[in-house]
């Protein structure tokens, strides 16, 4: 089956649609394998949010399209160079300091993007993202939370906490390196980014973390369907029974 | 803050002016993570809107060989029961 998305404002939300779903199916990997069973609990609601976060821009998509595709078909029929998530969410869970500084890294980058989705002219967007805010101040308030634990927690968590910042932060710089899309409907491009950096500085210096200067990254744009290695893994586990059993019904 | 990992009770309360129920219990670190915790745990299908959580080491509770002598005389005095009154329209919850 080959997915095809024409209109422009359709492919556009395919990256806010895909980096939700991937980051979901990140989070889903950690159900019955939490820290703990009220962490593995919380971190399954997030995901659950980001599953249904992700259906509702499908969906979207779909109507924007006319209907040519499903949201299931977007999600399991395109391959690798077809989805257009930012590469930060399709990191694996090195550990739960990975999972907590990948997943704060996004929700400070969605929340801004999200409040200018709010007040655009196509309805249904609109609306949606009035609900995602909420889900998002939430999901924030724990990955935020989270930081202060391990920033400031034990030697150990600081440690894994640093590496997990050091290793992570070069797949941000893409995020605001903004084409000419992003600046047609997001309704200001560079606020995305002082927004995300302003608060980014100051919580890790609060959590005795060290922001450190990162090389540019030798991968070519998210926008143009580039990933890293893990994309690939990710999608297989995720997409191997819809392929291998067309007719399966939920 | 109280710090190490202990266990606390939920009380979840449906809407504002009913009573707060016992959901259950959580682990937790300490008060702001038994809240969030107790938040995941207990209302994701929209049980409440309000929330307490408690040490479990503060509920004070009558020690079970204690309880007939706490318990059992009250159960012969049926006119304890408000059988009698008349519930006036329009007040609920009783």
């Amino acid at each position: 089956m080959n997915i095809t998305v024409e209109n422009k404002e359709a492919k556009w939300l395919l990256r806010l649609a895909d980096t939700s779903l991937i980051l979901g199916q990140r989070l889903a990997e950690l159900c019955s394998k939490g820290p703990f069973l009220e962490q593995d609990i919380a971190l399954s609601n997030i995901s659950l949010d980001l599953f249904g976060r992700a259906e509702e821009l499908y969906k979207i998509i779909a109507t924007i399209e006319n209907n040519a595709f499903t949201p299931n078909q977007y999600v399991f029929h395109r391959n690798e160079r077809e989805y257009y998530n930012i590469k930060l969410v399709e990191q694996p869970n090195e550990d739960f300091a990975w999972t907590i500084a990948k997943q704060y890294f996004h929700d400070v980058y969605a929340i801004e993007a999200f409040k200018q989705l709010a007040d655009s002219p196509n309805k249904q967007l609109s609306g949606l993202s009035h609900k995602v805010l909420k889900e998002l101040q939430y999901s924030h308030l724990h990955s935020r939370d989270w930081m202060y634990r391990l920033g400031l927690g034990t030697d150990e968590s600081n440690k894994r906490l640093q590496d997990a910042v050091d290793r992570l932060l070069k797949y941000t710089n893409e995020i605001f390196e903004f084409d000419e899309l992003d600046q047609t409907y997001f309704s200001d491009c560079e606020k995305i980014k002082t927004t995300w950096n302003k608060e980014i500085n100051t919580l890790l210096s609060e959590v005795n973390i060290t922001r450190k200067e990162t090389p540019p990254l030798s991968m070519r744009d998210f926008r143009d369907g580039f990933h890293s290695e893990h994309i690939g893994h990710l999608l297989s586990i995720m997409q191997y029974l819809p392929r291998a059993y067309p007719d399966a019904k939920w | 803050m109280e710090s190490g990992d202990k266990v606390w009770e939920v009380f979840v309360q449906k809407k504002p002016g009913l009573p707060f129920k016992h959901a259950g219990n959580v682990h937790a670190y300490d008060k702001k993570m038994a809240i969030q915790n107790a938040r995941d745990l207990y209302t994701r299908r929209s049980e409440g809107r309000a929330l307490w959580v408690v040490p479990t080491e503060a509920i004070i509770s009558v020690p079970l060989g204690d309880a007939d002598a706490f318990f059992d005389p009250a159960d012969d005095k049926a006119y304890r029961h408000a059988t009698f009154y008349d519930v006036p329209d329009g007040v609920k919850h009783l």
